[in-house]
């Protein structure tokens, strides 16, 4: 499981939202550490702070204090462009409303990583992903001619397309019915494994949590990890971090 | 009062759609281009009318050449609609002064005479130039100033004309009607038309004409003429301000420009409304779907949707109008500035008719098809997001935007030959641009992506093909309608500016004994005056074709004036600069059989190479077979000629005078007291304030044309701009995406604009060369001028249109650089 190095380091992580007349605090004092490899869930409810917490965990903003080191940068102190070269490069998302462009066929979307990434194989390296997926007989289809499932599929693929280290991924079975949301969790679950990526997830969904190795659970921006355990045979473990 | 209220609040809700804003906006850029162009075009016909009326010293004149004076039931029923009569009769006749006698040219005016310009005059040959809005009273006679020496009379001598005695009373310097006839050979005289009677001149079969002068509103005319046009016989002719020779072309043509610049603000405004529309109408399936589920029926969302476009419409044409009367103000009082006239406010109402017409039929034949379609928006929808829609919706959508299209701009411009002109430059573009799609899809194929900025830009145009192309279509067509427009002003203006250079002959010498043909051209040549070519002058009557009278000959139904009247023939060696030959040969040296006519005498006429005229020319006749038909530039100010005889031709040992022009400046008017006592017997015709006149309108027209110009330049950019903005969500979601996985902002930023600038000069390089192929079409159609490749302008254009595209694909990036990408993922989905 663990490689004994971290790939993720959070410490004293607070952000807060600027309404005008009043200052929402949306995140207290997180601290987390995550190795790499390891498969972490965060749970909450709506409105937790979870999508948040995994949009600065990302660098897609910046927090309002502490400190976020992802593999080896700490991408609190890097510039708009340091921070979008990091996530070309090392970082992989699916969402939960999947965020494929409609004007592009499923394969252009898989590409879409690659080709920033400058690689001259993105399209066959992107067909062999939706074959991966299940999904080789639909590449030059458009996201309006898929169903949910496939579509979060396409995303999958799209996602593992430039072989990410660490991989977001937000409620990606949200918007799907059970059985769809199980073969996607599968898939997802299987390509982290087979990729050795490291997978952070947050969601809702106490089911798709347990298949992670670490489970959080955040409340009103304050985070917690009440029973860490591995999915085939979970033994106790201590929260790392206690929050406030 | 319920359903009011609730209307209004859905009319609030709308306003906060983009998609109804653009569609909005579109209406009122597109009422108020036309509305403006329309209100102003009818105001400078006013101007241009009122201006060059005095060329006729009325609005219109109706000659009668048949020696019969004109009925005056006629005028009566004229005066009963309130116009202004007056009446003229002109003939020549011998005067006797001071024991010498004058073949003069005699202007009898009655009262009211001029009813449109004034009359300029001098007391005396020393007093000052004076203008007067009346001719000479009852037993007064004004002479031109040659008279004074040819008679050796002074001011206050008697003159006799026929039986009667007349007081010189006055110079007569100019009447505003003196036009530019060549008929005008011998000096001439003005008396008071009640006097005429007296002199006992005219007798049953005298060479006399009759003329009317009316003036008054526009429509009283048309009745008026309407009215008294059924018991007009040949050789009554009704003349308005266009059938002035020297006027007609540039009138024309401004009058032509103006209505291709309106016909263009209506189809750049079209397809601002179609875009906007369709647009709306994609962005409201979701509503529409979820409408049905809540029970509301397909003919009830056809209503709403009727009832809210007619709001936008009513709201879209009253802001355009509202915005057009100021706009149309500020033009008016330009060039009312630029021309030192006072300003003319008043507002022609009628004008507005083609805006109202525009909104009415951009609303209903562009906006209300794809609203329409919403109805068949299945409930299903809701639950599941349909494929597109289907195609034959578009194809029928096209048909009507087609013939919608057709029928505003042939309303509007009244052309067949506009019409088509316009649309062929478009299908030519279309034709093309499918072409291009085609060669785009097939090399961009191959492009791989990369982090580079070009890949990325062309990855893009392949990716978003179909936005690609359609976006290229209309903005290719956009650009081509604003390049047309852009490139027959220049035409237009270098024309005119070729036709009236600043040293264009202004003075004609007429009536050149041939043994002072010498002695003329060595005076111009000492006073170093460049005078055009020197040509000899016959009269004659044109009288025969192919052996038969010519009025025989020539179709009853075509009124062919210079038949009834004698014509200046001429014999000519070399074709002159500005005459082209359309049909047959010019004379070859030596050549001495054949004659040249004008082609639209020839035209009138049905006149080939080959037939055969028979000319009367004293008590000779002359018969030659036509050897070529050519065209002649009326308004070039140099001795032109229906007919041209070759160099010992038939004209040979018949008498001539001769005539020419040159061009003499304001600071040497006084050469001509040096030329008139030196020639005493050759006439001068000053034309030089028929010059000033035509420059005059030639500034108007052009302000006009540059204010048309940066209206339509102005609506393509709003057109560019809506079509632009109806990609905005995608743009940004894209952008947002792409900063999600990584793509810098730099990279972002010059990839789009790329993106944009490829599309941009495509569009434009497209557009350019459509609008060329429409400005032969239009140039050789309808404005009669030598088509030209615009080097400068194909060359640019396509480079403007990059640069300005570019800057639009930066501003839809914005949002998308400002906000985390986080935020905007979240704000879009």
């Amino acid at each position: 499981m663990a490689t004994g190095e971290y790939i993720l380091k959070v410490t004293d992580l607070t952000h807060r939202v600027d309404l005008g007349h009043d200052t929402l605090t949306i995140l207290h004092d997180v601290n987390l550490t995550v190795m790499a490899g390891q498969s972490v869930a965060i749970v909450g409810r709506s409105g937790s702070g979870k999508t948040t917490l995994l949009g600065l965990l990302a660098g897609l903003d910046t927090p309002s204090d502490g400190q976020i080191e992802l593999d080896g940068q700490v991408i609190s102190q890097l510039g708009e462009d340091q921070r979008a070269a990091l996530r070309a490069q090392r970082v992989g998302f699916v969402f939960q409303s999947f965020q494929l462009l409609p004007a592009l066929t499923a394969l252009e979307n898989v590409m879409l990583p690659l080709e920033l990434a400058g690689q001259k194989e993105a399209a066959s390296q992107a067909t062999e992903l939706l074959q991966r997926v299940g999904l080789g007989d639909r590449l030059t289809h458009t996201p309006r001619q898929l169903s949910g499932g496939e579509q979060q599929r396409v995303a999958i693929a799209r996602a593992f397309a430039a072989r990410p280290k660490i991989l977001f991924a937000d409620e990606p079975t949200g918007n799907l019915d059970n059985n769809t949301g199980q073969t996607v969790s599968d898939l997802l679950m299987a390509l982290n494994r087979e990729q050795g990526t490291t997978l952070i997830m947050v969601t809702h969904d106490e089911h798709l949590a347990a298949r992670c190795e670490r489970q959080f659970s955040i409340e009103a921006g304050v985070l917690t990890e009440p029973a860490s355990q591995p999915v085939d045979n979970p033994p106790p473990r201590t929260a790392q971090q206690e929050a406030l | 009062m319920n359903q009011a209220s609730g209307r209004l609040s859905s009319v609030r809700r709308d306003w906060r759609e983009r998609d109804v804003r653009v569609l909005i906006a579109a209406l009122v850029v597109a009422v108020a281009t036309v509305a403006t162009i329309a209100l102003f075009a009818s105001h400078l016909q006013r101007t241009l009318v009122s201006s060059a009326s005095a060329f006729l010293a009325a609005d219109r004149q109706l000659e009668s050449e048949n020696g019969q004076p004109i009925p005056q039931a006629w005028r009566d029923k004229a005066t009963e609609r309130g116009l202004e009569v007056a009446r003229m009769v002109e003939f020549s006749t011998m005067v006797y002064g001071n024991d010498n006698f004058q073949l003069v040219a005699v202007k009898a005016v009655s009262e009211g005479y001029p009813l449109r310009g004034e009359i300029e005059y001098q007391a005396s040959a020393d007093s000052p130039r004076e203008m007067r809005s009346a001719g000479p009273g009852h037993g007064d006679v004004w002479l031109n100033p040659r008279l004074l020496r040819l008679l050796d009379v002074t001011i206050g001598d008697s003159i006799e004309v026929g039986n009667l005695e007349l007081t010189v009373s006055g110079l007569l310097i100019r009447e505003p009607d003196g036009g530019f006839s060549m008929s005008a050979l011998a000096p001439k005289i003005m008396m008071n038309a009640a006097d005429v009677a007296a002199t006992g001149v005219l007798q049953v079969g005298s060479r006399v004409e009759y003329v009317n002068l009316f003036a008054g509103e526009e429509a009283a005319l048309d009745d008026f003429y309407a009215e008294v046009k059924p018991d007009f016989s040949p050789s009554h002719e009704w003349k308005s301000v266009d059938d002035g020779e020297a006027l007609s072309g540039s009138l024309q043509r401004a009058r032509r420009f103006l209505l291709l610049g309106g016909s263009l603000a209506v189809l750049l405004a079209s397809v601002a409304v179609a875009v906007a529309a369709r647009q709306y109408a994609v962005g409201q399936r979701d509503t529409v779907a979820l409408l049905k589920t809540l029970g509301v029926r397909g003919q009830r969302i056809g209503r709403l949707y009727l009832s809210r476009l007619m709001i936008w419409g009513v709201a879209g044409t009253l802001a355009g109008v509202v915005i057009a009367l100021p706009a149309f103000w500020g033009l008016a009082s330009l060039t009312a500035r630029l021309l030192e006239r006072p300003v003319d406010y008043s507002i022609d109402w009628f004008a507005l008719t083609p805006a109202l017409v525009t909104a009415l039929v951009s609303m209903m034949a562009f906006a209300y098809p794809p609203l329409q379609r919403l109805r068949s928006v299945p409930a299903m929808r809701v639950l599941r997001s349909e494929p597109g829609e289907s195609g034959t919706g578009i194809v029928r959508d096209g048909l009507i935007a087609l013939i919608a299209i057709f029928g505003l701009i042939w309303l509007y411009a009244g052309e067949l030959g506009l019409v088509l002109s316009l649309l062929g430059g478009l299908a030519a573009l279309l034709a093309v641009l499918a072409l291009l799609g085609w060669a785009m899809v097939l090399l961009l194929r191959r492009v791989v992506g990369g982090g580079n900025a070009w890949r990325l830009a062309l990855v893009g145009l392949y990716r978003h093909r179909k936005a690609s192309l359609s976006q290229i279509a209309v903005f290719s067509m956009t650009l081509m309608l604003a390049a047309t427009l852009l490139l027959i002003r220049s035409s237009l203006l270098d024309d005119w500016q070729a036709q009236l250079p600043d040293d264009a002959p202004n003075h004609f010498l007429i009536n050149i004994a041939p043994d002072a043909v010498d002695d003329v051209e060595q005076f111009l040549a000492k006073n170093d005056l460049a005078k055009e070519a020197i040509y000899p002058m016959v009269r004659g009557r044109l009288t025969e074709l192919n052996n038969e009278p010519v009025k025989q000959a020539v179709s009853k139904d075509r009124e062919v004036r210079a038949l009834n009247r004698e014509l200046n023939l001429t014999w000519m060696n070399s074709l002159p600069a500005d005459n082209t030959i359309v049909s047959g040969e010019w004379f070859e040296p030596g050549q001495t059989e054949g004659v040249s006519i004008e082609s639209q005498l020839a035209d009138r006429m049905g006149v080939k190479v080959g037939d055969v005229l028979g000319f009367t020319i004293g008590s000779q006749k002359i018969e030659q077979p036509v050897t070529s038909i050519r065209t002649v530039q009326w308004d070039s100010m140099r001795p032109n000629f229906y007919l041209a005889f070759p160099e010992g031709g038939g004209l040979t040992g018949l008498p001539a005078t001769w005539i020419t022009s040159f061009y003499l400046g304001e600071d040497q008017k006084l050469l001509l007291n040096d030329f008139t006592r030196e020639f005493p017997t050759v006439s001068v015709l000053e034309v030089d304030h028929i010059i000033d006149r035509i420059r005059e309108i030639v500034v108007q027209v052009t302000q006009a044309i540059e204010a048309i110009l940066i209206m339509i330049l102005a609506a393509a950019v709003v057109v560019m701009a809506a079509v632009v903005s109806a990609t905005l969500q995608d743009r940004q979601r894209e952008g947002a995406l792409l900063r999600t996985l990584g793509g810098r902002q730099s990279l972002l930023v010059r990839s789009t604009m790329l993106e944009f600038a490829l599309l941009g000069f495509f569009a434009g390089l497209l557009g350019v060369v459509a609008a060329e192929v429409a400005v032969w079409a239009l140039q050789y159609r309808m404005f009669q001028g030598e088509f030209q490749w615009h080097f400068r302008i194909v060359a640019t254009l396509p480079l403007i249109s990059a640069a300005v595209l570019s800057v639009f694909g930066y501003w839809q990036l914005q949002p998308v650089l400002k906000v985390s990408p986080m935020l905007l993922l979240r704000r879009l989905e």
